[in-house]
């Protein structure tokens, strides 16, 4: 069965964008027009993540993530809003989020990041990992080392931080943007895309000479570490 | 100089020489007063004196008057008066003193003179009535006003030492007086200094005095109201422009991407791509004007946190550094240990990614990036090997959409440096764009907030 997200979304275009979006990747998705009726589905559904948008009628939606996490309800929740300003982005984020999406924004950006943060409220647990792999590829966090089907592969400092952040988000979307901000611990429009020709070099050293590709370009949203192509 | 213009030394310079002034008057017309006081009193003295020996000439004639002058007159009596009885011819009769002086007219109603008295070794000072007698004779009679005198001496003596005492007291009133003034005005200069930094919410506070300095304080606050509700009609105007430019531009990328989705015909994707490209570069510029507003506004220091810069330039060096390398560039870091500052990261990051990206445009072959410290004001500088900017243009080019040539024409939307330049004022300081020779060196100069490197006591200029 998949994924239940409730999107509280009063732009019928919008909503209907998002709704169809994450139907067809297989998600169940109900839908409320306006903070009450957010906050109500919020409290009763049991959801795998809610996609919230900020300027509401009738409750804003900090308002109803105020009241949500006051209920004790601890879905994941990711702010979709077009206020896209720093102070807007930390007062979003501190108040009680788990991620802060500016509109307009790519579907790719919003699947990816709701995928991450289901990801990670079922995740592992809290013992720490010592080791990650993906197909025949394996990262020793303790000794900092890489290998690829037995032979070792020698990684710059951030070149071993993305392709662990790619690792920890293996077969999933991640996008520029997460990159920037998860190994680079920017935000910001870097203009040209810096991020590509670090992912075309890391890719080098991965990919070369062995039998398939692990590090795949999806195009108009990101990368993917996968097996499958 | 700048001492002499300065308005507290000035106020404390009046008050001094006013105390002063006060203080010489008054002892001056003590002085004037006490000598009259002396002189009249002389002067009733010699006339009673006169009125005295006239009862007695008219009683007994000259011998009488001679008898009881020179009783009056023996030495034995110490007598502070003189008298002279001198015959017509001006020879001496009666007194205590040997001759008519040649400076008293034989009629005189009032005269200082100074004479030897018999018997006394020094002249004396004295104040002396002549009347011409009816029988021809004429009478000298005076008092003597050197004790008097000595008096007054030692009364002037104190009263220079209290001159000296008001001088003295006249300074520390003038100190008080500016310190007064200083201290009166420290709020409103501190509340003015704490808003200029981004804190908004701070006023004067009032003391309900009602004078110059609360009316003063009265009038900053006002202003400040004014400035705080222009700030956040700013806020909302940008807030609610960015919500309903971006509600459209949400949908209409949407409608982009899912026609995408579900065409394969490649011409119609090639114009889709297109058409998205253009809607992001849209919201690319709507978001940097946004963010040029909210800067110059000074929207957004309650998010500076403490950054090494030169970190940051390392962090940007090494993100940049590979897309640098394919394209032929080479960069080179050169920054101070310990550049802490307060900074908004988010923003300072955006400046300088756009100062690298802009070298990578229109640069060649080496970009160095540098930091360093100047004072309390830390320098970041992109400097590049390109064609550089003109002196004359470059003005231009910091201005808001301003673009230099056709060549440079469908990259970006020339907002870059204008936000560079928004980022930098919001941290307090300045861009300015450099030959680099060739090329050019765009150097953002940051002065982190006067209250982290103490009570900057320097009255800001420019």
């Amino acid at each position: 069965m998949g994924h239940k997200i409730l999107v509280v979304e009063d732009d019928g275009a919008t909503a209907d964008y998002i709704a169809s979006g994450l139907d067809q990747e297989g998600f169940v998705v109900d839908r409320a027009g306006n903070g009450r009726d957010g906050l109500f589905h919020a409290i009763d559904g049991n959801y795998d993540c809610i996609v919230l948008d900020r300027m509401l009628p009738s409750m804003d939606g900090m308002a109803v993530l105020g009241s949500m996490r006051a209920a004790g309800v601890e879905t994941p929740v990711i702010i979709l809003s077009a206020l896209g300003s720093a102070e807007d982005r930390v007062a979003g984020l501190t108040s009680g989020s788990d991620d802060y999406l500016t509109k307009p924004f790519a579907f790719a950006e919003l699947l990816a990041r709701i995928r991450l943060q289901i990801r990670k409220s079922k995740g592992s647990g809290p013992q720490p990992e010592t080791t990650l792999s993906c197909a025949d590829l394996e990262m020793d966090l303790l000794s900092r080392r890489v290998r690829r089907a037995g032979r070792p592969i020698e990684l710059q400092p951030r070149e071993f931080r993305l392709l662990e952040y790619l690792l920890r988000h293996k077969d999933q979307v991640v996008t520029r943007t997460m990159l920037l901000e998860g190994v680079w611990d920017y935000h910001f429009d870097p203009g040209t895309n810096v991020i590509d020709v670090h992912i075309s070099r890391l890719r080098k050293k991965l990919d070369e000479g062995q039998a398939g590709p692990l590090l795949h370009t999806v195009r108009g949203a990101g990368y993917r570490l996968g097996a499958d192509a | 100089m700048r001492l002499i213009r300065s308005a507290t030394f000035r106020f404390a310079a009046l008050v001094f020489l006013l105390q002063l002034a006060g203080a010489l008057l008054l002892l001056a017309a003590v002085h004037r007063l006490t000598s009259a006081e002396l002189s009249q009193n002389a002067r009733a003295l010699a006339e009673e004196l006169r009125d005295d020996l006239l009862a007695t000439y008219r009683q007994g004639g000259t011998v009488a008057l001679a008898q009881t002058i020179a009783r009056r007159t023996a030495p034995e009596r110490e007598p502070s008066s003189a008298i002279l009885l001198a015959a017509p011819d001006g020879s001496f009769l009666a007194g205590n003193i040997a001759a008519w002086p040649p400076n008293v007219p034989i009629s005189t109603p009032w005269a200082v003179i100074e004479i030897y008295r018999i018997g006394q070794s020094a002249p004396e000072r004295l104040g002396v009535v002549a009347t011409h007698l009816p029988g021809g004779e004429r009478l000298l009679t005076g008092h003597a006003i050197d004790n008097a005198l000595r008096f007054t001496t030692v009364m002037e003596g104190a009263m220079l030492s209290t001159l000296l005492l008001a001088i003295a007291l006249a300074a520390i009133a003038a100190l008080v007086a500016a310190r007064l003034i200083e201290h009166r005005l420290i709020a409103t200069v501190e509340t003015a200094r704490a808003v200029a930094a981004g804190k908004l919410e701070h006023r004067v506070p009032l003391d309900r005095s009602g004078d110059a300095f609360e009316r003063l304080a009265i009038v900053v606050n006002a202003m400040l109201d004014r400035i705080a509700a222009l700030m956040t009609e700013l806020k909302v105007v940008t807030d609610g422009l960015a919500h309903d430019l971006r509600s459209p531009l949400t949908r209409q990328r949407a409608m982009l991407e899912r026609a995408l989705g579900r065409t394969q015909e490649e011409q119609a994707r090639l114009a889709l791509g297109g058409a998205i490209e253009e809607s992001d570069r849209l919201l690319a510029m709507l978001n940097a004007a946004l963010q040029i507003s909210r800067a110059e506004a000074g929207l957004g220091r309650e998010l500076f946190v403490a950054t090494d810069i030169g970190r940051m330039l390392a962090d940007l060096e090494e993100m940049y550094g590979p897309l640098a390398e394919e394209r032929g560039f080479s960069i080179a870091l050169a920054t101070e240990p310990d550049l802490v500052a307060p900074v908004h990261r988010e923003l300072l990051g955006q400046a300088l990614a756009n100062l690298i990206d802009n070298a990578l445009k229109y640069g060649a072959g080496e970009i160095s990036l540098s930091a360093d410290r100047r004072g309390d004001a830390i320098c970041i500088a992109v400097a590049d090997r390109g064609r550089g900017i003109a002196e004359d243009q470059r003005a231009e080019a910091l201005r808001r959409f301003g673009r230099l040539d056709a060549a440079r024409r469908g990259e970006g939307a020339g907002l870059g440096l204008s936000l560079v330049a928004a980022v930098a004022r919001l941290h307090g300081g300045t861009l300015s764009l450099e030959d680099n020779d060739p090329g050019l060196c765009a150097r953002l100069t940051i002065r982190p907030e006067a209250d982290a490197s103490g009570p900057g006591a320097r009255p800001a200029s420019g």
